[in-house]
């Protein structure tokens, strides 16, 4: 019997839900195992029942955003996370709670509409509990099918825990933070990407998050403020995608 | 030993006719200064006088960085064809060579590695003759000269290269290619002995090993760990590019609802996970005791076979956090012994 899956959308670019039908030929495999009961990226017709895997995308940003989650959750067995916004809160994450009504104000001038119940871009474990995380800005195709079949099989998705560098250094690329000076974020992103922008000759951005477990910020401030970037940049930058990068305790640690 | 003189204009004719024993792989550059091991189709391409690879060709051509294992289909398992070119690595620096006997030493002994054993089986090794840059100290670890383990070992001359003949195999190639070698000359000895002296006062980076493995033993709560460690982004480039590092991950891949291929793929100490056991245990639980960890296992655990590192400079190069192995040992050694 196939299984049920769901996918639903938060706040986000609507990217991660793309790799999904970027799948390409490999949707047919999938289809195999799954029947989609909600995917509004594809059809309006939904199944609101049980589903067996719940796969979600974007960060929790608006009041819907939060009741589209537990819904999900309630609804699901397995609660995947897609992506990096909905991994770590992504870009839109970099807005605080304490800023939010300078940043509406900035957009909708006086007339914020009364309706609109936002925060700041936040990770959705952060409300519900998430069995697997698949992060990327956007994910990687392949990432996602292997936990969807592993899903099915019932194995338990790999948690990786590499940067980066492992596979930069396997393609024996030339790395751009150690010869060239450019800023890389490889060794605290986590890898699965294959490397690719320092295969184009640029340094990672940390698009696809910190590492999960042991990640050192301070050690990459500084490697990054003696390249001579201002501390604004530099912070701006480990914050980019993720709200999981405390700037607080990094700078705890940095000037005990 | 045997030697042989090969006459400089002669060297792409050289590399052109080691194609007979197999497919030749050579240093060659990409950016601004970054060299890799790679086929050699173009043999004016040859970076000869390349300081250092990112991964160890002695390393890369017997432990792929990442290999499939096996095909399963549904229920039934199938073991991967291995592919067994014939390679000729041409332009393999002593260090690296001296690192190869290592891994032989844990990938041919019993249980054998078949996946590694028919590779090295396959490989031709000509050793070329190199002048240390900032990050080498190979001298230090008795490893800047290769006595074995190569076939050819070409030395530079004025003129040409002193070719040292190694094993049969490289009887066999001279034997072959006499036309266009000569016999060694006096003057050439001259300069070989010369360039010895050179490089072996050329090295900037010292470390007296003598009572290594004592020292980390009485070390190992030295805050000259965990000072580095706080450092020490966790990124594993040191290990990576390691000539004598040879963990390795395994993992299944789908590639289709019901096949799956089993990969293995270079892995290092540095991984949060690699120290992670059945049962959810994990042995080296802090940065701490990864950072230290790769010290006695280059320097402590096999005191008998003596030491897992050849000084090649990689780990000291490609560190994006600058730290420096040999310094790193030097104020270990500071602090215990004072010297
Ligand atoms: S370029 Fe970046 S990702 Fe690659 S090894 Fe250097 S620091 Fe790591
Ligand atoms: S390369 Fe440097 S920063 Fe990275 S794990 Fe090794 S010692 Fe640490």
């Amino acid at each position: 019997m196939k299984l049920k899956m769901a996918i639903f959308e938060l706040t986000g670019c609507g990217g991660c839900e793309l790799t999904f039908i970027m799948l390409n030929e490999k949707l047919e495999d999938i289809l195999e195992l799954y029947d989609i009961a909600h995917f509004k990226m594809i059809s309006s017709k939904e199944d609101l029942h049980k589903y067996d895997v719940a796969v979600v995308a974007g960060s929790v940003s608006t009041e819907r955003d939060l009741k589209v989650l537990e819904s999900a959750r309630k609804k699901s067995r397995i609660l995947l996370a897609l992506g990096t916004c909905a991994v770590h809160g992504g870009p839109q994450s970099l807005i605080l709670d304490e800023d939010l009504e300078g940043a509406l104000a900035e957009i909708y001038g006086k007339k914020v509409p009364k309706e609109m119940k936002i925060f700041a871009g936040t990770p959705i474990s952060e409300y519900v509990k998430v069995d697997v995380e698949i992060p990327g800005c956007p994910p990687e195709s392949n990432d996602l099918f292997q936990a969807l079949v592993d899903l099915a099989h019932g194995v338990v998705p790999y948690k990786w825990d590499y940067p980066v560098c492992l596979e930069c250094k396997i393609n024996e690329t030339e790395c751009v933070l150690v010869k060239r000076g450019i800023p890389c974020l490889g060794p605290i992103t986590l890898g699965g990407c294959n490397a690719v922008c320092i295969n184009l000759g640029i340094g990672c951005i940390g698009c696809r998050g910190p590492l999960p477990e042991d990640v050192n910020i301070p050690s990459e401030y500084e490697i990054l403020k003696s390249l001579g970037i201002s501390e604004k940049t530099i912070k701006r930058k480990l914050r980019m995608f993720s709200k999981r990068v405390s700037l607080n305790d990094h700078e705890k640690n940095l000037y005990k | 030993m045997h030697y042989k003189k090969l006459p400089k204009e002669f060297l792409e004719e050289f590399i052109n006719r080691l194609r007979k024993w197999g497919e030749v792989h050579a240093p060659q550059k990409k950016g601004k200064n970054t060299y890799f091991f790679s086929r050699l189709d173009d043999p004016s391409k040859v970076q000869i006088d390349y300081t250092r690879t990112v991964i160890p060709p002695t390393k890369k051509y017997v432990l792929r960085p990442v290999e499939p294992l096996m095909l399963f289909h549904g229920d039934r398992a199938e073991e991967h064809t291995l592919r067994t070119t014939k390679l000729v690595l041409f332009g393999v620096h002593a260090c690296d060579i001296n690192a190869l006997k290592i891994l032989d030493r844990v990938y041919l002994s019993e249980p054998r590695d078949p996946y590694y054993e028919i590779r090295r089986k396959n490989i031709v090794i000509i050793g070329i003759s190199c002048m240390p840059d900032d990050y080498c100290f190979c001298k230090s670890m008795g490893t800047d000269y290769a006595m074995s383990g190569f076939d050819l070992f070409l030395h530079e001359l004025r003129d040409g290269y002193l070719i040292r003949v190694g094993s049969p195999m490289g009887h066999e190639i001279t034997w072959n290619i006499s036309d266009i070698l000569e016999e060694v000359s006096e003057e050439d000895i001259e300069y070989l002995k010369k360039f010895e002296k050179q490089r072996l006062s050329s090295f900037k980076r010292h470390v007296d090993i003598s009572a290594m493995p004592d020292i980390l033993d009485l070390a190992y709560n030295s805050r000259v760990w965990e000072r580095y460690s706080e450092r020490c982004l966790g990124c594993g480039n040191c290990t990576l590019v390691c000539p004598t590092c040879r963990c390795f991950e395994t993992y299944d891949v789908w590639l289709s609802v019901n096949t799956s291929m089993r990969v293995r793929r270079y892995d290092s100490c540095f991984m949060v996970s690699h120290g992670l056991v059945a049962g959810g245990h994990n042995f080296r639980p802090t940065r701490l005791d990864r950072f230290r960890h790769r010290y006695y296992c280059k320097s402590y655990f096999d005191p008998i076979h003596g030491i897992n590192c050849v000084g090649c400079g990689r780990c000291d190069e490609f560190c994006p956090a600058g730290i420096k192995h040999i310094e790193v040992l030097n104020e270990v050694i500071g602090e215990i012994y004072g010297r």
